[in-house]
């Protein structure tokens, strides 16, 4: 009976239905609204968790302390990599954040405490490419090891793992799309609940495909600007060591 | 008589079953210019090292002003006092020239509430004063605002000395401080060191350079396979060796 339906409307129509009637492309908008909010806010609580698991690994390995933390921490990254983010969505809507009332609070929630284990893997190498002499120098200047690590160390090697932190979040714009599982609205959901008032899922999915590719495609096009813009800083001032040296020698 | 400024007894260090340091026994006066000669692999820099607890020695006791240091003790306020100068200068690439010098006096003046309350503002006002004066007196003051990146060898190395003497040390401990410079830079760091030893700090010091040891040193050490094989003025040790491999080292290097 439905599709009888669809195959009289022309694809300008179903367009109409999927996209333009009673302002679907609001609820679109809404979802990438939502997609973007619960990933932005994802990846600030991954890097700020992921960071702090690998500053406590670090101190661990260099100097041994923080056992207990860091043996907590081995085993939360373990269990977060080693479980599907859909399930562990399903524990924090219904069980553990179950009294939340915002699911994107809770969609963020969730996607920024998986993120960070990943997180932690980038920056435990975002501080093996920090040369061991600049812990050595603010060691021997009197610094304590805290204080090294936050004014020297630490910024270092945020800005070396710049590009990698901007690719987990390229990674969780796709990702989050699961949290409509759980009626969170966002981009993902949207060709669903389009469905049930056109009876017609061509369109919905495209649209919504569409809309993730571009923001993705437009993601990966700052990304490799920023790739850009800090190597060419790099060397420029690798540069301007080889002119300074060169004007030593004059 | 004076008491030693920082002295070791009996200091040893091994890596596994590598032994680096075979016992090193050695009191270093006020005002001392220490240089430590010896083939690579000799042990000089491991020492030096063991020094402020940047290697923990395997067994062994440091000194400094007469009190045993450790691990244990507050080793944050014994470096203050012993600086540091690097092999590959190891400024911080994400700091100005003046951020580089001031980043610690400042750090810890904010954190030592011993002495009477003074502003933030201050602190850094005063630290900033004194960082310019010490980069004027070596021809840097231009350099104030530039990063690391930009500077030459030679400078690069000039400002981590000015960096270590911002903290007021009452020794300061230089590491092959001219091995990772091109030729023509050499004169510059040495002659910034020299400065530094006519102003009566106490120093210590590896290096290869045997101009400088000449010069600069009132005591020459040879150490050879973690042990000192001889210890004297520099003409005892250049102009009369009596220790056969130092015979055989300086027929080489000089």
């Amino acid at each position: 009976m439905n599709l009888s339906i669809l195959n009289a409307m022309t694809l300008t129509e179903r367009f109409r239905a999927a996209f333009i009637t009673q302002d679907r492309w609001k609820l679109y908008l809404t979802g990438l609204g939502n997609t973007l909010l619960i990933s932005l806010l994802a990846v600030i609580i991954g890097v700020v968790l992921g960071y702090i698991i690998a500053i406590v690994r670090f101190t661990n390995k260099t100097t041994g302390k923080l056992k207990f933390l860091n043996a907590i921490f081995k085993i939360y990254v373990t269990v977060i990599r080693g479980t599907p983010v859909v399930l562990q969505l399903f524990i924090m809507y219904f069980i553990i954040l179950a009294s939340m009332k915002s699911g994107i609070i809770v969609g963020a929630i969730t996607f920024g405490l998986n993120s960070a284990a990943y997180v932690a893997e980038i920056a435990r190498s975002g501080f093996e490419s920090i040369d061991d002499g600049q812990m050595e120098a603010g060691r021997s200047l009197g610094l304590s090891g805290a204080q090294t690590m936050i004014r020297i160390i630490l910024p270092q090697a945020l800005r070396n793992t710049l590009p990698p932190l901007f690719n987990e979040f390229i990674s969780l714009v796709k990702e989050t799309a699961v949290v409509g599982y759980v009626g969170i609205l966002d981009l993902g959901k949207v060709p669903g609940l389009v469905q049930s008032r056109t009876f017609d899922y061509l369109f919905p999915l495209l649209i919504a495909s569409a809309m993730y590719l571009v923001v993705v495609m437009v993601l990966t096009l700052i990304l490799h600007k920023l790739e850009k813009y800090l190597s060419k800083s790099d060397r420029v001032s690798h540069e301007r060591i080889r002119d300074a040296g060169r004007a030593n020698n004059e | 008589m004076n008491n030693p400024l920082i002295s070791t007894v009996n200091l040893k260090k091994s890596f596994g079953t590598l032994n680096v340091l075979n016992g090193i026994t050695l009191d270093v006066m006020p005002g001392e210019k220490v240089v430590i000669i010896g083939p690579s692999g000799s042990g000089k820099s491991t020492y030096l090292r063991c020094l402020n607890f940047l290697e923990i020695p395997t067994e062994g006791d440091v000194y400094f002003e007469g009190n045993l240091m450790s691990p244990k003790s507050n080793l944050n306020e014994y470096r203050k006092n012993v600086g540091m100068v690097f092999q590959h200068f190891n400024l911080f690439p994400h700091l100005t020239v003046m951020q580089n010098i001031t980043l610690a006096p400042i750090t810890m003046r904010k954190k030592d509430k011993t002495k009477p309350k003074v502003s933030s503002k201050q602190i850094k006002a005063e630290e900033e004063e004194k960082a310019m004066a010490l980069l004027t007196r070596i021809g840097l003051a231009d350099k104030a605002k530039a990063y690391p990146s930009t500077l030459s060898g030679g400078q690069k190395q000039r400002i981590a000395i000015v960096r270590s003497l911002a903290m007021n040390p009452k020794v300061m401990l230089f590491d092959e401080p001219t091995s990772a410079l091109d030729p023509e830079m050499v004169g510059e760091v040495l002659s910034l060191m020299k400065e530094v030893a006519d102003a009566g700090m106490t120093m210590i010091v590896v290096t290869h350079e045997m101009r400088f040891a000449k010069e600069v040193a009132t005591r020459v050490l040879f150490m050879d396979d973690g042990v000192i094989r001889a210890d004297g003025t520099p003409d005892q040790i250049f102009n009369h060796p009596e220790d056969d491999r130092l015979k055989e080292f300086l027929s080489k290097v000089l």
